[in-house]
């Protein structure tokens, strides 16, 4: 049994894993389990105690029709192809623990989630924008997002910044 | 954010970027020093986000093709065929034997002029300029060699769902069996100029040593991890495309440290000749691009599901994560990309080193910002 299949077994066992909320499959990983958001914390400590390292974390807006955000984490070994997959369903208004104390890079992965989807996180050391400027107030990666991230630059793509009424812009509101 | 701590007198902070000629990108590091030696850093990213991840939710499989080697762009045809493999591997989609023997070629040529410049512009770094112009000239030639069958030289979108948008042409083996002969003149030269220069290795031995829990903590990948000794490659670890049929080695070293990681990727690029030479040897005739296959005009539609995807770029492990909602784009397209992991573990390694040794350390990583910005 490859190290990847003894895990998933391992948290099957430990009653970490939960039953798939969606049929949604998922491919090029060797195991994929489904977990609930509060055990993410000692998936990953089992995780690293077993030699994984953190190899990515996605989220996926899935607020319609479900109301919730999907996490896949991927988890990997250097020694053999184990790339193991942790999928959960956190709902739209509930902080997910943070793996930051276990696995570092978890905490810039976290932080992108936040910044991009408005997803918190418990826990986190420092919970802040990573890619995005500091103080944007939007979450472009949310499906609903849809307009143009307003410029600092350029107000013409921003209605709510557009310029105090004046002959010209009359005129082509009119014309 | 944090609220501000009332610290000792003797420890204050700098930045150093995001305009810094040795961070090769606009990286800022907020530095906590004592004295010269650091004891906290903050890296500060994001100068280069361009949202790659919300064009391509915003863009067909075959509109997203320019944007794959503008992540990396030092090794973007890497980038580009990843994406294109990916959606293949998704869709099922055949490819010849001849295009996948020519991606290999061209992949390894652009893993070799991106270690080329890592190599010339380290050195650079540590105060070497001359080696700078050697790696150049060698890269020009590959440069060159890639631009005439791709039509670019830096941003490359050649590849296609099926195959290669342009075949090799029937001088390619020789004008590329040129380029190698360049190239392995040159290794001895390494040697001699660098690799027992006793100042570059005063610079680099015993400094910024990446222990293997700190790169499992961080996902560190690539040639930094092989300078810690682990033998992991994904074109070793999961071949893909031709990638099984070829010899060769996955060069490690034990040590590592910054003079570790500059020995693993010389080694690496003889590695990249060999396959290189191999997969010149074994040619297939044939056609490059699949009959009848989706070609970049046709509307490609993606099966239900999630899709990982892994190759080794010239950073490390790079990841592609297409969610597919049976769209022709996709519901959300992730890219784990090996700068950023390889980044952050600079939280744990810089505290404790020299502010100048900070230089070395952050260079021998090899950071495309770009690529850690998305």
């Amino acid at each position: 049994m490859g190290a990847a299949a003894e895990l998933a077994m391992g948290l099957e066992g430990a009653g970490l894993t939960v039953a798939p909320p969606s049929e949604h499959p998922i491919s090029g990983v060797a195991e994929s389990r489904w977990v609930a958001p509060a055990s993410l914390v000692k998936v990953a400590e089992a995780l690293r105690e077993a030699g994984f390292f953190y190899e990515s974390m996605t989220c996926v807006d899935r607020l319609d029709p479900h109301g919730v955000f999907e996490l896949i984490y991927t988890f990997n070994r250097w020694d053999e192809p184990a790339r193991l997959a942790v999928r959960a369903w956190a709902p739209k208004d509930e902080a997910v623990p943070s793996m930051s104390g276990v696995y570092g890079i978890a905490a810039w992965n976290e932080r992108e989630a936040w910044e991009f989807y408005g997803l918190r996180f418990s826990n986190h050391p420092n919970l802040t924008w990573l890619l995005l400027p500091e103080d944007t107030d939007f979450h472009p990666l949310l499906k609903s997002f849809t307009a143009p991230p307003p410029s600092i630059y350029d107000d013409s793509m921003n209605p709510s910044a557009a310029p105090a009424d004046t002959g010209d812009a009359n005129d082509h509101a009119h014309g | 954010m944090t609220t501000p701590t009332a610290e000792p007198l003797d420890s204050y902070t700098l930045n150093m970027g995001p305009q810094h000629p040795s961070t090769h990108g606009v990286l800022r590091l907020k530095l906590t020093l004592k004295g010269e030696r650091i004891v906290g850093v903050e890296p500060v990213i994001g100068y280069s986000h361009r949202a790659h991840e919300k064009m391509a939710e915003n863009r067909t499989y075959a509109q997203f093709l320019p944007n794959t080697s503008r992540q990396d762009y030092l090794s973007g045809l890497i980038y580009n065929v990843a994406w294109v493999e990916a959606v293949e591997k998704f869709a099922g989609i055949a490819v010849p034997e001849r295009a996948l023997v020519a991606r290999v070629i061209l992949s390894e040529f652009n893993r070799i002029s991106s270690h080329l410049l890592w190599v010339g512009a380290f050195l650079m770094d540590l105060g070497a300029a001359t080696p700078f112009l050697y790696a150049f000239d060698d890269r020009e030639a590959i440069l060159s060699l890639l631009e005439s069958v791709t039509g670019s030289r830096l941003t490359y979108a050649t590849a296609r769902f099926g195959g290669l948008s342009r075949d090799l042409d029937a001088d390619f083996p020789r004008r590329a069996r040129e380029v190698l002969v360049k190239l392995k003149a040159r290794w001895p030269e390494f040697v001699d100029l660098v690799e027992d220069n006793v100042i570059f290795r005063q610079r680099t031995q015993g400094v910024g040593v990446f222990t293997l829990d700190q790169c499992r903590a961080w996902g560190v990948t690539g040639p930094p991890l092989r300078a810690s000794g682990v033998p992991y490659d994904i074109r070793k670890a999961e071949p893909y495309g031709a990638y099984s049929r070829y010899q060769f080695d996955i060069p490690t070293r034990p040590e590592g440290d910054v003079f570790a990681r500059y020995m693993v990727r010389i080694a690496e690029m003889e590695q990249s000749v060999r396959i290189i030479e191999q997969a010149l040897d074994g040619l297939p005739e044939g056609p490059i691009l699949t009959e009848g296959s989706i070609g970049i005009k046709k509307r490609l539609k993606l099966p239900v599901g999630t899709l990982y995807y892994a190759v080794e770029s010239a950073r490390g492990a790079y990841g592609i994560i297409i969610v597919s909602e049976g769209g022709s784009e996709p519901y959300r397209a992730k890219f784990r990309t090996p700068s950023y992991a390889n980044l952050g573990v600079m939280y744990d390694v810089l505290p404790g080193t020299m502010v100048a040794d900070a230089v070395a350390v952050l260079g021998s990583v090899d950071l495309v910002m770009p690529e850690v910005d998305r």
